[in-house]
C-alpha cells in the first residue's frame, strides 16, 4: 500500500484521517468502517498499558470516544471519526494493548463501526494527498518525530 | 463491568509541589475519568492549592527525563474538560491572591465543597 513517511510517521494514502484526532478509517466490503490511532498518536503517547475500547451495540456520535488509552505519559480518548454502532472490538488490546505502537494501522486496530451515513463521515475526513499533507503541516508545526517499539510492523521503521 | 458513562466525580487534592509524587495520579483518574465520558473536578485545597500558583507546576517534573511537568498535567486535565476548582480559603495559606492563580482555575468557597461531595456521584480524596 502507498505510504508516505514524515518525520519516521507513516501516512498511508488509501485510509480516511481526522487529523486533529489523530484517528484513521478503513473502509470494508461490508459496509462497516475500521478505526484506529495513526503512528503519530501511538507516538505521542508512548508505550500503551492498558486500551479499553466501548463494546459492541454501543452507538456513537461522532466526536465521542470509543476507547479510552492509558500509557506512563498520558491518557486520553479515541475519539469517533464517524457517527454510527460499535459492530466489532479488538480482543487482541485486551491483553497486549502494545499492539497499538507495533502495528497501529493493522492488528491494533480499535473498533469496527457502522456508519449511519457513510458518504457523509467519510467527505469530512481527509485521504489521498490532501492527508499526506495535512499531516506534513500538523507535524511540522507540533514538532513531532514517530517513534516505534521493538517489534513494529516493518513498514513504519 | 457496568459502564458509567454520565457520573459525576470530584478528585479532591490536598497534595502540591512540596510532595511531587502524591501530584501526578489525582490528575491522571481524572483525565482517565473524562476520557471515560464522566464528569469531573479536581478541588485543590490545603497543599494542593500551591500546584496552582503561576510558574510552580512548570518546575515539577514528574519522572525525570520524560518531559512530563506538573504544568503538563494540568493542561492535559483541561484539555479533556476536567473542571478545576481551588479553595478560596487555601489561597491564604500560600499567600496567594485570585491573581496568582494559572488561568481556568475557578474559586470556590468551602460551603460549596460539601454541596458538590453530596452532589457528586463519587468523591476520591488523595
Amino acid at each position: 500500500m502507498a505510504h508516505e513517511k514524515i518525520n519516521e510517521c507513516v501516512v498511508f494514502t488509501n485510509l480516511y484521517y481526522s487529523v486533529g484526532d489523530n484517528t484513521w478509517v478503513r473502509v470494508n466490503d461490508d459496509d462497516t468502517v475500521t478505526i484506529g490511532m495513526t503512528d503519530v498518536a501511538q507516538s505521542l503517547a508512548g508505550p500503551i498499558l492498558h486500551a479499553k475500547a466501548k463494546k459492541v451495540g454501543v452507538a456513537r456520535k461522532k466526536g465521542r470516544p470509543i476507547a479510552t488509552v492509558e500509557s506512563g505519559k498520558w491518557v486520553g480518548p479515541v475519539k469517533s471519526p464517524v457517527t454510527g454502532e460499535i459492530v466489532a472490538v479488538n480482543e487482541i488490546l485486551v491483553g497486549d494493548a502494545q499492539v497499538v505502537n507495533r502495528s497501529p494501522y493493522n492488528d491494533g486496530w480499535i473498533v469496527k463501526m457502522k456508519p449511519e451515513n457513510m458518504e457523509g463521515d467519510l467527505a469530512e475526513l481527509l485521504t489521498g494527498d490532501a492527508a499526506v499533507e495535512a499531516y506534513r503541516a500538523k507535524i511540522e508545526n507540533d514538532g513531532v518525530t514517530c517513534t516505534h517499539i521493538e517489534g513494529t510492523d516493518e513498514y513504519l521503521i | 463491568m457496568d459502564d458509567h458513562e454520565g457520573k459525576k466525580i470530584l478528585v479532591i487534592q490536598t497534595h502540591g509541589v512540596d510532595t511531587p509524587t502524591r501530584t501526578y495520579s489525582p490528575l491522571y483518574y481524572a483525565v482517565a475519568a473524562a476520557a471515560m465520558e464522566m464528569e469531573v473536578m479536581v478541588w485543590f485545597t490545603m497543599n494542593g492549592t500551591n500546584q496552582l500558583k503561576k510558574g510552580e507546576a512548570e518546575k515539577v517534573e514528574l519522572v525525570k527525563g520524560s518531559g512530563v511537568t506538573l504544568k503538563s498535567m494540568l493542561e492535559m486535565a483541561m484539555d479533556n474538560e476536567v473542571e478545576l476548582r481551588v479553595c478560596q480559603q487555601s489561597l491564604t495559606l500560600w499567600d496567594m491572591t485570585p491573581d496568582d492563580l494559572i488561568d481556568g482555575v475557578g474559586i470556590l468557597g468551602a460551603t460549596s465543597i460539601i454541596d458538590l461531595a453530596l452532589d457528586y456521584d463519587h468523591v476520591m480524596y488523595f
